[in-house]
């Protein structure tokens, strides 16, 4: 067992103990770990929610191909055991100096020239937004820059002269003093990921542990029955953050290695549990449509940097926005406990408001996609009020198979319509058998309409969201009837 | 002079060094204030118990009404607004004590533990519940001119209708933030993000009982204000002072964000009822309109806000006949405030969408309609006020508009689309802003600054506006660079202090740098008297032989000498060095009134503007009739700034300023439950625009050759006005819905155009026959 953590900061391996004498907790978020240094102070709190992007830091770790990978979190969100392993890099890590003199970072440089900030508040998080995008893509296409800063709120600029820095920065050579220190920056970094131990924080009343191996975390879930476990931690750290609950016990499956994996095998798609899901968006983009489709205006880039399917999967919320969808695929969520390996069907595995099928000593460990046979088509749909970083109104997913434009099966399942992610059943068997037509749909329609009853909320009437779910249906029909005349660009 | 100059914090914010107030180093005593607030929106106070709470360890105090040592008071203007809550609260929010503790666990633990006994009271939540109980907070005014009610009776069509227009959160990144330092004996020192440090020290004085020169508030930087800052960072700046007084250590308030969205007032929310007459080409004969706001539960800067509304109901058109009535309603929330535009949006929006129905029902184009109805120099050209429009740009901006943007080509491309297309459908819609530029309260319009030059010719500069991000610093320096004809990197402006600059207004009305920036050149103008003084003694001296004129001095280039003789120079340095060996000061105060301004509000007459700018946008969407989503496709912007002095900074407030019209137009709904509970009080659920929501081809541009007569290097304000550009978007969505039956029926719309309103507004229309 190890009690500290250790991770790659201003160049050293810096190592935090949680001591009594020690100011932080386990649960110490980044944000306030860095804002407690003097010389840290860029990062800022704009809504502790990872809606703002104000406190945008990134993370930087060794790679399949042993290379560094760089993401952009928030780090409002990030428990301090997440960063462990890995290299800390902030706004004030971006300039370096030659000389005594400062010379900035381009990324700092094209910001500034292109009147990027003003009143400075978001700047620090829009310049790790750009970095990051910096070091993963160039010449990045206007879709890959906006989704790298859909994260990051800026209500002075109108984003416009931000847009076209990170264009410009962009368009060049990627290498930066970055680049140069890599290998240092590798070893340090395998140096500390080298020890497989468990890491145990006790401090107060909390308990934290982040196992490295699966058999490990399944020990560890069967010891501490109550623990909370998380996975990128998106929607729990906001119990803290927001509800400013103390999480008492909590098992970090983040440093899981074998839950990060994404396979096509011959008869579907399997997804880790702890597959982050960006990276699940990278893997769908050209095998799975309808899930990058959802994928794509799920949070923000800074959040699927850190959550996962299994987390989204688990925290099983009516608004969840992979959940219809995976019911639409008709997915097999793969549960093991230290004794047991099962396979339960999505539908099966929700059994109520943020309830789920799985048993004290028992964590998700794998979401089986099937693959589809040439008759079937799924379709996935988000209505919100804004199109990126906001929670669906409603979400939508539909599967159909059809033979001599018959309908043989649907799968009609919401989100947002009630206290689960739901399936319209009634309006399900109506369309067995019938041709799939618009008279159909309109049929189906005024039957989809009685289905739920939804509620009224900070987001919408209960009559928008009726109204939504039906249309979504007639939309379905134009998608797979009509293709490309219903989408807005 | 360089109007490029990048922002004079750039460098800083790109690093991450620029100062907020919760980044100061402070020392070790330094103690965590929280706000404890009201949970019901109308309520008896029956007991509030703080004796438990301040038996947790690490709470220094508990501070409640009765221990405020001076007046329990921070209204701005009209003095009804209690600082700490007494016998009854008014609305969910409402500050009833504050706590001070050494670490924020401490503050939270000590909140749950302070009891408050309420008696609910029957709350007005809504402007039609105040109306219904006649709950106004100041009598109606009007401003009125010919004869509106003849003349609708006459006019050959009339319309009539009502329309909403939401409230706005202002969303500064930065939440209300302030740090209050005592000093000795009684002398308090306030860090503060507030647009206005003179208020904020006359308040901080007030609830602490001591005169204002015991106060000194400082304002380095703002994290975004737009408004927001005006009136309402005065509450964390009393609240912070109150408990650094009563525990003599430094205290910090940094309002959580849902604290911030719950607490805090808001962009007015506006009821209003127009009729609107006109003949079958468009032209408008009589317009009514009744402007009703919704105050919040104290005046703040209401009836300044709905004066705005009012002067700007009219926008950029001349209407013969017209009746503008303006009232304001108390409710249940927190008091509404100063946000960009400060009410001119709402008062606009009414005219903007009756002329949008004008066009319909004449199966008119609307923009034709718009240009038909302009201000017109020469003639038609007074206001419903009585002043006059002069240097009136509408028309080039117009011309110029409609053909950069292709606006007629579009228009036959849309329809052509939209025959193609059963549920997606486009919109096009252009508007225009005109906007008055001056505090409609004329005293207001007054700066001042203080000049200070040290021996080594660097320049160190002090003026009573304050940054907010907007970039009044950055043009400041410009200003003092170009009139000492140095270089910029010699001037340094100073955070504002009311100890180097006092009385001063606050940083609103888009005037910041217009008063500002005329007060700094006046100071300057008094050095440079000075400086000639002994430049003439130096150059007769240094030169013998040559006749220098005084009227011929000037100062170019880090240089001072006689145009007509440029080799004999001397540096700006040895000149101020020069100077103090020869007893003279190189510290001046300057000083700027704006003339001729006047407003009577008893008559709605005068001149209340010392100009106006112009600008004009068009915008295109499309919009998904099945799901009530849009899309912002392009926007092309003309907006008459004057003479730039720094047309970055300029075109980002354009942008800025659009964007964030943009939100209010679509995205930003606030919602309150029936017990006045807030339902959007965090981004989770208050969508502000993502870089995602800008339009996908976004072509902005200045009307050149228009320089400002009678400014600061003739450049024209630009903080507000492009705001109102966003309404172009608001009409552009109208249009593509009613395109969904080919413009016959006028769509139900109100403001903002939400996801919701859209789809509900395409229903109603019967697209598709379920």
């Amino acid at each position: 067992m190890q009690d500290t953590i250790r991770f790659v900061f201003d160049d050293r391996i810096m190592e935090i103990g949680f001591s009594d004498s020690s100011g932080f907790k386990p649960t110490t978020t980044l944000l306030n770990y860095l804002r407690s240094l003097l010389s840290h102070k860029g990062v800022k709190e704009g809504c502790a929610e990872g809606d703002c992007g104000a406190c945008t830091v990134v993370l930087a770790e060794v790679d399949e191909h042993g290379k560094l990978s760089y993401q952009t979190v928030d780090s409002c969100l990030v428990f301090l055991p997440m960063i462990h392993g890995k290299q800390l890099i902030t706004v004030e890590n971006l300039a370096f100096y030659k000389e005594k003199h400062r010379i900035l970072h381009p990324v700092q440089e094209m910001l500034m020239r292109a009147n990027g900030s003003q009143c400075g508040y978001c700047t620090p998080g829009v310049v790790m937004s750009i970095f990051g995008l910096f070091k993963n893509h160039q010449n990045p296409t206007r879709e890959t820059i906006e989704d790298a800063l859909t994260g990051n709120l800026c209500r002075c600029t109108g984003y416009q002269p931000i847009l076209e820095a990170a264009q410009k920065v962009c368009s060049g050579n990627a290498k930066d003093h970055f680049s140069q220190y890599e290998p240092g920056v590798i070893e340090l970094l395998n140096e500390i990921t080298s020890k497989f131990e468990t890491i145990k924080i006790t401090k107060g009343k909390q308990l934290y542990t982040k196992p490295f191996t699966l058999p490990e975390a399944l020990k560890l879930r069967k010891d501490h029955r109550l623990a909370t476990v998380i996975n990128g931690s998106t929607d729990v750290a906001l119990r803290q953050t927001k509800k400013k609950e103390l999480l008492t016990n909590i098992l970090d499956l983040s440093g899981v290695g074998e839950l990060s994996y994404c396979k096509e095998e011959k008869d579907a798609f399997l997804i880790g549990a702890g597959m982050p899901l960006e990276k699940v968006r990278l893997f769908a983009q050209d095998r799975l449509p309808a899930l990058n489709n959802i994928l794509k205006v799920f949070g923000s880039l800074q959040i699927r940097n850190m959550a996962t399917l299994g987390g989204n999967v688990g925290s099983a919320s009516p608004i969840g926005d992979t959940l219809p969808l995976l019911m639409a695929y008709k997915a097999k969520i793969k549960v093991n406990s230290l004794s047991e390996e099962r396979y339960i069907m999505i539908e099966d595995f929700i059994t109520g408001y943020r309830k789920t099928a799985l048993k004290e000593d028992e964590l998700i460990t794998e979401i089986s996609i099937p693959k589809l046979d040439e008759n079937t088509t799924i379709c996935s749909y988000k209505v919100s009020t804004r199109k990126d970083m906001d929670i669906s109104t409603v979400s939508a997913a539909f599967r159909l198979e059809i033979q001599h434009r018959k309908v043989i099966s649907s799968v009609l399942a919401f989100g947002g319509m009630a206290t689960v992610p739901i399936r319209a059943a009634e309006t399900e068997k109506f369309l067995k058998g019938k041709e799939w037509s618009r008279k159909t749909v309109e049929e189906a329609m005024i039957i989809l309409e009685k289905e739920f009853a939804p509620i009224s909320d900070a987001r919408a009437e209960a009559e928008f969201r009726t109204t939504v779910s039906k249309n979504l249906l007639l939309k379905f029909l134009l998608e797979t009837t009509e293709p490309g005349t219903t989408s807005l660009p | 002079m360089l109007h490029h100059q990048p922002h004079d914090s750039a460098e800083k914010h790109v690093t991450g060094e620029s100062v907020f107030i919760d980044d100061m180093p402070v020392n070790r005593q330094l103690l965590f204030g929280k706000v404890v607030y009201s949970k019901h929106a109308h309520a008896i106070l029956h007991r509030v118990s703080i004796s438990d709470a301040m038996a947790i360890s690490g709470v220094h105090c508990i501070v409640t009404a009765r221990d405020i040592p001076g007046e329990n008071q921070m209204g701005p203007v009209i003095h009804d607004e209690l600082c700490l809550a007494e016998k009854e609260v008014t609305f969910i929010g409402q500050a009833i004590a504050l706590i001070a503790a050494e670490t924020e666990e401490a503050a939270l633990e000590a909140e749950k533990l302070i009891s408050i006994e309420y008696k609910p009271l029957p709350a007005i939540l809504t402007i039609e519940s105040a109306m219904a109980a006649n709950a106004s907070l100041a009598p109606a005014r009007k401003i009125e001119r010919g004869d509106a009610e003849s003349a609708l009776r006459l006019a050959p069509h009339v319309l009539k209708g009502k329309l909403t227009t939401g409230a706005q959160e202002h969303w500064y990144l930065e939440t209300q933030t302030a740090l209050a330092i005592p000093g000795e004996g009684r002398e308090m020192m306030i860090h503060a993000s507030s647009q206005n440090p003179a208020e904020t020290q006359a308040i901080v004085a007030e609830v602490l009982g001591i005169p204002k020169n015991e106060v000194e508030v400082e304002v380095r930087r703002m994290g975004g204000a737009f408004g927001g800052k005006e009136t309402q960072a005065n509450h964390v700046a009393a609240w912070a002072a109150l408990l650094a007084n009563a525990t003599r250590c430094p205290v910090k308030i940094h309002l959580f964000r849902d604290d911030d969205q719950v607490m805090t007032g808001k962009r007015h929310r506006f009821l209003s009822k127009y009729e609107i007459g006109f003949d079958n080409k468009g032209l408008i004969l009589a317009y009514k309109v009744e402007l009703n706001s919704d105050a919040g539960s104290s005046t703040d800067l209401s009836r300044a806000i709905l004066e705005r509304a009012m002067l700007h109901a009219e926008n950029a058109y001349f209407l013969p006949n017209v009746s503008v009535t303006g009232q304001a309603w108390k409710t249940n929330l927190p008091s509404n405030t100063a946000f960009r535009g400060f009410g001119g949006p709402q008062g606009m929006a009414v005219i903007e969408n009756a002329i949008d129905r004008v066009a319909r029902f004449l199966k008119l184009d609307a923009a034709e309609i718009r240009h038909l109805n302009f201000y017109r120099p020469g003639v038609q050209n007074i206001t419903p006020y009585g002043e006059k429009v002069e240097n009136n740009h509408l028309f080039a901006i117009y011309d110029k508009l409609v053909s950069t943007s292709g606006y007629h080509n579009r228009r036959q491309e849309i329809n052509r689309f939209n025959n193609d297309h059963e549920f997606l459908k486009k919109g096009l819609a252009l508007t225009p802003v005109k906007f008055g530029i001056s505090f409609t309260t004329a005293f207001l319009n007054q700066a001042g600054a203080l000049v200070n030059i040290y021996t080594d010719g660097t320049v160190l500069v002090n003026h009573g506006g304050t940054e907010m991000g907007q970039g009044l610093n950055t043009k400041i320096l410009q200003i003092a660079s170009a009139e000492l004809g140095i270089s910029p990197e010699r001037v340094r402006v100073n955070a504002t202090n009311t100890s180097k600059v006092p009385n001063a207004s606050p940083t609103a009305a888009s005037t910041g740098s217009d008063l500002n920036g005329m007060a700094v050149k006046d100071a300057i103008d008094r050095i440079k008297k000075r400086l000639t003084d002994i430049a003439m003694n130096e150059l007769f001296a240094r030169f013998t032989g040559i006749v220098f004129l005084k009227e011929n001095i000037v100062f170019r280039e880090n240089f001072v000498y006689d145009k007509a003789h440029p080799a004999c120079k001397i540096t700006f340095p040895e000149l101020c060095a020069l100077a103090r060996l020869n007893q003279v000061s190189l510290s001046a105060t300057g000083f700027y009134k704006t003339p001729g301004v006047h407003f009577d509000r008893e008559t709605g007459q005068g001149k209340p503007f010392y100009y106006f700018a112009f600008g004009m946008a068009v915008s295109e969407v499309m919009i998904d009739t099945l799901t009530g989503a849009h899309r912002l496709l392009r926007t092309d912007i003309i907006h008459d700034v004057g003479d730039s002095i720094n047309q970055g900074i300029d075109k980002g407030q354009v942008e800025g300023g659009f964007i964030q019209g943009v939100g209010w137009c679509t995205t930003e709904q606030v919602k309150w439950d029936k017990t006045g509970n807030l339902l959007n009080h965090s981004p989770d659920t208050y969508k502000i625009p993502t870089i995602n929501d800008i339009p996908k081809d976004f072509r902005v541009d200045f009307l050149e050759g228009v320089p400002n007569p009678g400014t600061i290097r003739r450049s024209k304000a630009v903080g507000e006005p492009p705001f109102m550009l966003g309404l172009s978007v608001w009409l552009a969505i109208k249009d593509a819905i009613s395109a969904i039956d080919d413009h016959k029926t006028e769509p139900d719309f109100s403001l903002p155009a939400s996801g919701e309103v859209i789809l509900m507004a395409a229903e109603k229309l019967n697209h598709h026959p379920v």
